[in-house]
């Protein structure tokens, strides 16, 4: 019986949090951002309190889930991403794990689509915040290398989508690419989920059994150096997508079964 | 420069750049299904054709390029225009 209330609540629950998030969203671009927008001129500023105040949100979103009793988490590592210009490069299970991993940045950029820059809801933010636009390959790898040498750190998930429920992969190169043509250290974060919630076509009403336990593990930087020594940036790139690869599919090494 | 001979550089730069299994290396192979050459990859193998087709080469060319003799058509073409030119 308890169970089953538990379960109901956190269905009620998970609504409510994403409710809070979509009009938290909108509230801001009408008030905040336009405000912000007006009242400093200087881009680079901006940016910087644009970026802090997503920050906030995404950590005061994470509580909310926690105190709901939605989730419980353990990070390790996360003072390793206080540093500027960190290239962070995670694994994707949930569609939380940028909220998590933003929560934790305090000048993090983002690749966002598009479409996410002309949309009323979220132009302010994006544009606000100056977050770079996917529309051309070519010239994003370049725009995110810029962006990191500015000292902006940027969080790509190579995976380019929510990891398949069956566990397997397929990564993408352009976070690759960044490295090695930036010659830029990745930043290698582990993200697991258990019970698994939130994926890639699970609806947000399909609640786990018990709530979701995220263990979030920042790993020490990995130079590129290693990866490029041999053959061209493309052959490079694809070495370090396929290392990539395996460190995302390799057990957690450490506390995976704790839960806080 | 033939078409075959265009071929066979293409060839070349696919095994060079990218190490793709010379096996793999047919007319009709697809370079993203069967090759798994990505739009990144496609602007570096435009730098290796640009000696031989000059400024024109653009990475927009490989859009609507879906296989390796499409590639070869394209830059034939190309060079044609440019003899003209």
């Amino acid at each position: 019986m308890r169970e089953r209330l538990n379960h109901l609540w956190r269905i009620v629950a998970t609504g409510l949090a994403f409710t809070a998030f979509g009009l938290g969203g909108v509230l801001f671009a009408l008030t905040v951002f336009p405000i912000l927008t007006l009242s400093i001129r200087d881009t680079v500023r901006r940016r910087r309190i644009a970026r802090r105040i997503v920050q906030t949100s995404f950590a005061a979103f994470v509580q909310l889930m926690f105190r709901l009793g939605l989730l419980n988490y353990t990070i390790s590592g996360h003072e390793k991403l206080a540093r500027p210009g960190l290239l962070v490069l995670a694994n994707h299970p949930t569609l939380i794990d940028v909220v998590f991993l933003i929560s934790l940045l305090p000048n993090a950029d983002c690749v966002v689509k598009s479409s996410l820059a002309r949309n009323p809801f979220t132009r302010g933010p994006v544009r606000a915040a100056g977050y770079i636009c996917n529309d051309t390959s070519e010239g994003m790898i370049e725009d995110c290398i810029v962006s990191l040498k500015s000292g902006s750190s940027l969080v790509i998930f190579p995976e380019g989508t929510r990891t398949a429920l069956d566990g397997s992969m397929k990564l993408q190169r352009g976070a690759a690419n960044i490295a090695i043509r930036g010659r830029i250290p990745v930043t290698p974060v582990l993200i697991r989920c258990a019970p698994r919630s939130l994926a890639k076509g699970t609806p947000w009403w399909k609640v786990p059994a018990r709530p979701m336990s995220f263990t979030i593990e920042v790993l020490d930087d990995m130079p590129v150096d290693p990866f490029i020594s041999a053959g061209s940036d493309a052959l490079a790139a694809r070495k370090l997508t396929r290392f990539l690869h395996d460190l995302f599919l390799s057990p957690s090494s450490s506390h995976a079964n704790s839960a806080t | 420069m033939t078409k075959e001979e265009l071929f066979h550089r293409l060839s070349t730069v696919l095994q060079d750049t990218f190490e793709i299994d010379p096996e793999l290396i047919r007319p009709e192979a697809r370079l993203r299904e069967d090759l798994d050459i990505d739009s990144i990859d496609a602007v570096d193998l435009i730098v290796q054709f640009r000696p031989y087709v000059g400024k024109r080469l653009q990475p927009d060319v490989f859009k609507s390029v879906r296989t390796l003799q499409d590639v070869v058509d394209a830059l034939h073409g190309l060079m044609q225009e440019s003899v003209e030119a």
